[in-house]
């Protein structure tokens, strides 16, 4: 270790450094850019901002003809409301039967074969890139109006999100028990029984709560196009300016809302 | 384990293994080593010297690039054949314990036999009797049955390590690999480890290969000592004859006569 070697260390160093410099310009042109693009699809969005002001008046005004809420209209609501949750409780189960398989084949720490893996990334990504409702409106024309294609849309959807959360949750395990399940002469599919989905589980049950929740918003939405649900009465209340009624059916899905995530984040905290 | 005086014959024969990785790290450079049954046999070297790639080699987590394992004779190298059948004769035990921490203590011991088991039952987490019967035997040997119903991640390190080892036993292999196994625990409680190990080598006549870094603990267990330094052996022999100049070879080696490129 002569000074003369640690000073051309030193100096290689310097060069590294003055290297990333130019790299942070870089950087900052790229961001140039990411503004320009922003801002051209503004224009193309439409963006205006000064119209938006002046129509903020005329959206509180839908909320003032909804008070005071019709209260006897909850009385028609109670069978819609419970198909949307049976709705959104189904989306999730058939969510899980897709997503599941396809989420452990697409995780790469659980698939070798590169083609298997990305044959079920691009199922998902298929239904995952479909809304729910278009999933609604073929699977309308399908099976017919009522909660059953609303469900099944809602699964088909869903599954996509979630075999991708899934696959993640996956890929982020602590891979020393999959070593040492390996050791002990284990399979490949008792490795992923008993090393990784263990692991993965808390994981899952989160999303998948999470997931019910979104679903019953979703579910609401589902009824504009036939498929069941609290939609339907929505939908319907505001075309004949019933605001009154709309008003109620707003605050129902705002409290079935908020007593699933009251009731998530209580499950949540006793699972770990 | 049928166990007629074999000591005369190796049953664990390291012959000529080097290992490259792909980047073309050189782990292994000619490796070779004998073992006898129902040896405790200390690989004694730093960090990077090898020691886990050499028994990942053994156990076939790591294919080596060159050279052969003989097992009772018959090479466990090369060949694909049954890698599951291969494994599940050596039991390993890791430096971090790598238990399933959600999976209760009875079921991760379990898992020691899943090389035994086919695709059926195992997968829903069900397994024979004879299973279970073997399962909580080995936590036995360990102390621990009380706790075999405890989520693996209540217990403490020792006795997570010692879990790790009934593990391990539940393969009912031949040979124990340890990695590092008292490297993340106390003083006291690694001389207990260890002490597990040594004591089912003796009873049950399983050959044992533990990995250690610290001379210590390899003069007070070990019967004989393998040192390694930089992917190569530089010492064998009974760990009395460890002396000064022996160590400074094993840990401070410079990267001297073979390596003159490096600059």
């Amino acid at each position: 270790m002569s000074t003369a070697a640690t000073r051309s260390a030193i100096d290689g160093v310097m060069e590294a450094l003055a290297a990333r410099k130019r790299w942070r310009f870089h950087h900052i042109a790229l961001a140039g850019v990411a503004v320009a693009f922003l801002a051209w699809c503004a224009d193309g969005v439409g963006l205006r901002p000064k119209e938006l002001g002046s129509a903020l008046p005329a959206i509180g005004e839908y909320f003032y003809r909804m008070a005071p809420p019709k209260w006897e209209f909850a009385e028609v609501l109670w069978k819609p409301a419970a198909e949307t949750l049976y709705i959104a409780l189904w989306g999730n189960v058939i969510a899980l039967l897709i997503g599941l398989p396809l989420g452990v084949l697409a995780a790469s720490n659980v698939t070798r074969s590169p083609v298997l893996r990305n044959c079920a990334k691009a199922i998902l990504n298929l239904l995952r890139s479909i809304s729910e409702l278009i999933w609604a409106v073929f699977f309308v024309a399908a099976v017919g109006l009522g909660p059953f294609p609303g469900a099944l849309a809602l699964g088909v959807n869903f599954g996509g999100i979630l075999g991708r959360l899934y696959a993640e949750a996956l890929e982020n395990i602590d891979n020393g028990p999959v070593e040492a399940l390996a050791a002990t002469g284990a399979s490949r599919l008792q490795i992923i029984v008993y090393a990784m989905l263990p692991q993965a589980l808390p994981q899952f049950v989160t999303y998948n709560l999470y997931w019910f929740e979104v679903g019953v918003r979703s579910a609401t939405v589902l009824g504009m196009v036939g498929a069941g649900g609290i939609g339907f009465e929505l939908v319907t209340t505001i075309r004949l300016f019933e605001w009154r009624e709309t008003g109620v059916v707003l605050l129902l899905i705002l409290a079935m809302v908020t007593l699933i995530d009251l009731a998530s984040t209580w499950i949540r905290a006793r699972i770990y | 384990m049928n166990a007629p005086d074999t000591r005369l014959q190796p049953m664990l024969s390291i012959r000529g293994l080097s290992k490259t990785y792909p980047g073309g790290v050189r782990a292994l450079n000619n490796i070779s080593i004998d073992v006898a049954a129902g040896e405790f046999l200390v690989i004694l070297g730093p960090s990077g010297a090898g020691k886990s790639t050499l028994l990942r080699c053994i156990n076939r987590l790591v294919d080596p690039s060159e050279g052969q394992v003989l097992h009772n004779g018959r090479e466990i190298t090369g060949h694909r054949g049954d890698l599951r059948a291969i494994r599940r004769q050596f039991g390993m035990v890791f430096q971090q314990f790598n238990l399933v921490k959600r999976l209760s203590v009875l079921t991760n011991v379990l898992t020691g036999r899943l090389g035994y088991r086919g695709m059926g039952r195992s997968l829903v987490y069900s397994f024979p009797e004879a299973d279970k019967r073997i399962a909580i035997e080995c936590l036995a040997r360990v102390n621990l049955e009380q706790k075999a119903f405890q989520r693996a991640d209540t217990l403490s390190g020792g006795e997570q390590q010692r879990v790790a080892i009934a593990r391990a036993l539940a393969q009912q292999p031949t040979v124990i690999l340890a990695d590092e196994p008292v490297a993340s625990l106390d003083p006291k409680i690694a001389r207990q480890v260890l002490g597990y190990l040594r004591e089912v080598a003796r009873e049950l006549g399983i050959t044992v290969l533990c990995n250690l870094h610290q001379v210590d603990y390899a003069k007070e267990f070990s019967e004989r000592v393998v040192g390694m330094s930089r992917g190569a052996v530089v010492f064998e022999g009974p760990s009395a004859q460890l002396t000064e100049d022996i160590l400074h070879r094993i840990y401070y080696r410079e990267p001297g006569e073979e390596a003159k490129d490096e600059a």
